[in-house]
């Protein structure tokens, strides 16, 4: 018992000595060649006193190199930052060592943590040289390397601490940008939504939409935007036939109850909104209510099209629908049909349809004093709600006869029940 | 990783890795991976090495393209081949899944471009990285293993080597 304690007090003080040693050396090891520091394992045992029961297995290298000179007075050798470098980096992390741990037998340098990980999570052997590891007692603290770069890098928390904020910040910014694209993006989102909403009517007593909307089957609602306002008949207009049994959407289609149709009752029947490349509009379409006596075509009519459609094409397409709604009305009067499907299905002969032009009916706004005003005909409809308009809701129109062509519109003969759907 | 089209057993298995990865590691060690990709792309783009180049495909640090030139005196020689880098989170204990997007005729690459390199399987080491992986794999063009191949009608003619050159610059597609 007493010889152990003094076994260990002798233990304690060479190991006190070997530190000062260290402590001694630490200004030197900059200098020196790395290796040397660490190499103690394989100069514990030179060759000369190796004993027969253990041989080592010494590279020509290691079996003719003698050990380096100690450098004790003030000469300075330069180190390249770059071989300083490779020397304290950590080749599995790539980063300066930290914690550094020793193999055992190949002497090869990582972090704790890198080589903790790597014997876990792979071979248990040396990642640079295959030696095999048996164990983390493979492994060896080195203190004396963690102290030779803080001895070289003395603000390395310092530095690290300030990388750590720089990648944070570098982070945030990252975060930051992507959540204002993101917002930026559901703006553009909630945008074109809202588009869709205004130009949706909550109700749809005739809703049509012409030039490429998706009643593609319903020639009828074509007023091509492309077609001069001067061409006078449209060539679609002369055979509605084609559209007839085509026309596949129930439709529901206003009961003669006025401007106050729109007042809200029914709801639009389910819409599939295909987005068009071009701008399109919405506009609620009502007689004029001082021009137009109280039973002539007093539809108010909800169409959709697109944005750069003049006003021209909209009359034009007036004239057209009326004139057909007419026929519809007469024929349709007398098969107690639908007055839109006959319209549609009647118009074979064309005859009262190649008259049609732009120029039978004027289309006007109400501007802000309650006054109505006539639009030009070469205006296009986006730039009368641009104008005139401004609000984000359907655009309201007013059409009348033409002053000169009053008589033209035939007043419709009779009207026809609620609309019974077929096809 | 989905997009990368390989054994779908291996994909869920290495998938599944990496999700486990991402779980278990948090983002710092996400983080950790990222700056040593970053590293290697520094030290790559320092290097200059010739006869191989890789870089990320986009903005995603995990997936890079690596180019191999044949090298030369090999019957590859001339011949430049493109590679996909994917990256798990779990490396680099884990080895990234390389494999051959240009089409690659030879004794240890099958048709899907999928390597047989030990070194990207139970030879793998975190010290290997993309330039070392590269350079491997150049090297194992000119000196395929033919004891184990993916590819046997070009095993069966690497002994020929006219004859393989002349095969190998017939079908070769970028």
């Amino acid at each position: 018992m007493f010889a152990s304690r003094a076994a260990r007090k002798y233990s304690d003080t060479k190991r006190k000595r070997t530190a000062t040693n260290h402590d001694n050396h630490q200004d030197l090891y900059l200098c020196i060649n790395i290796d040397w520091l660490v190499e103690p394992a394989a100069m514990a045992a030179p060759v000369n006193i190796q004993t027969p029961s253990k041989t080592w297995e010494l590279s020509l290298y290691e079996l003719h190199r003698s050990p380096q000179e100690a450098i004790m007075d003030g000469t300075e050798v330069a180190v390249s930052p770059r071989s300083l470098h490779s020397e304290l980096m950590c080749p599995i992390c790539l980063d300066m060592l930290k914690n550094t741990m020793t193999t055992k037998e190949c002497l090869h340098r990582f972090c704790s943590d890198c080589i903790v990980t790597a014997l876990r999570s792979g071979n248990k052997e040396c990642p640079t040289c295959r030696k095999k590891l048996v164990s983390r007692r493979s492994l060896r603290r080195d203190s004396n390397f963690d102290a030779l770069i803080s001895k070289i890098y003395p603000s390395r928390d310092e530095y690290e601490a300030h990388q750590r904020r720089v990648l944070e910040r570098l982070n945030r910014m990252h975060n930051n940008e992507a959540l204002s694209s993101s917002i930026e993006e559901g703006l553009r989102q909630q945008a074109r939504y809202r588009n869709h909403r205004v130009k949706k009517p909550t109700q749809e007593s005739d809703n049509t939409t012409f030039s490429g909307g998706e009643d593609n089957g319903d020639a009828r609602s074509h007023l091509s935007h492309d077609s001069a306002p001067s061409h006078t008949p449209h060539p679609r207009g002369q055979t509605p036939s084609e559209a007839g049994p085509s026309q596949k959407r129930p439709r529901v289609s206003d009961d003669g109850s006025g401007p106050e149709a729109d007042s809200g009752s029914r709801t639009p029947p389910p819409r599939r909104h295909k987005e068009g490349p071009a701008l399109e509009i919405e506009l609620v379409f009502r007689p004029h209510p001082q021009l137009v006596q109280g039973q002539d075509y007093n539809q108010t009519r909800y169409v959709k099209t697109t944005a750069n459609a003049t006003v021209d094409h909209l009359s034009k397409y007036l004239a057209l629908r009326i004139a057909l709604e007419d026929r519809g009305r007469e024929e349709g009067g007398t098969a107690g049909e639908d007055r839109e499907a006959g319209g549609t299905g009647g118009g074979e002969e064309g005859s009262g349809l190649s008259n049609i032009s732009e120029k039978q009916y004027t289309i006007y706004i109400m501007t802000r004093g309650g006054q109505f005003s006539t639009l030009n005909g070469s205006l296009t409809l986006e730039l009368v709600n641009e104008k005139y308009w401004k609000v984000r809701k359907p655009l309201e129109l007013y059409y009348a006869p033409t002053k000169d062509q009053q008589q033209a519109p035939q007043p419709p003969q009779q009207k026809s029940p609620p609309p019974q759907k077929e096809g | 990783m989905a997009s990368q089209n390989m054994d779908p057993t291996a994909a869920a298995a290495s998938s599944n890795a990496a999700l486990k990865g991402n779980e278990s590691g948090s983002s710092a060690a996400r983080g950790s991976v990222s700056k040593r990709l970053q590293q290697e792309l520094m030290t790559l783009m320092m290097s200059g090495d010739k006869g191989i180049s890789a870089f990320p495909e986009s903005d995603n640090l995990f997936k890079w393209v690596g180019t191999i030139n044949g090298a030369q005196g090999t019957v590859y020689e001339g011949l430049r081949y493109r590679l996909s880098l994917d990256f798990p989170a779990g490396y680099p204990y884990q080895a990234p899944r390389v494999k051959f997007v240009t089409p690659c005729f030879h004794p240890n690459v099958d048709e899907q471009g999928f390597i047989c390199l030990d070194i990207l399987k139970d030879k793998w080491s975190a010290l290997y990285d993309v330039r070392s992986i590269l350079l491997s794999i150049q090297s194992l063009l000119g000196e395929p293993n033919n004891e184990s191949p993916l590819n046997t009608a070009a095993a069966e003619m690497w002994d020929n080597q006219d004859a393989f050159k002349a095969h190998l610059h017939l079908t070769f597609q970028k």
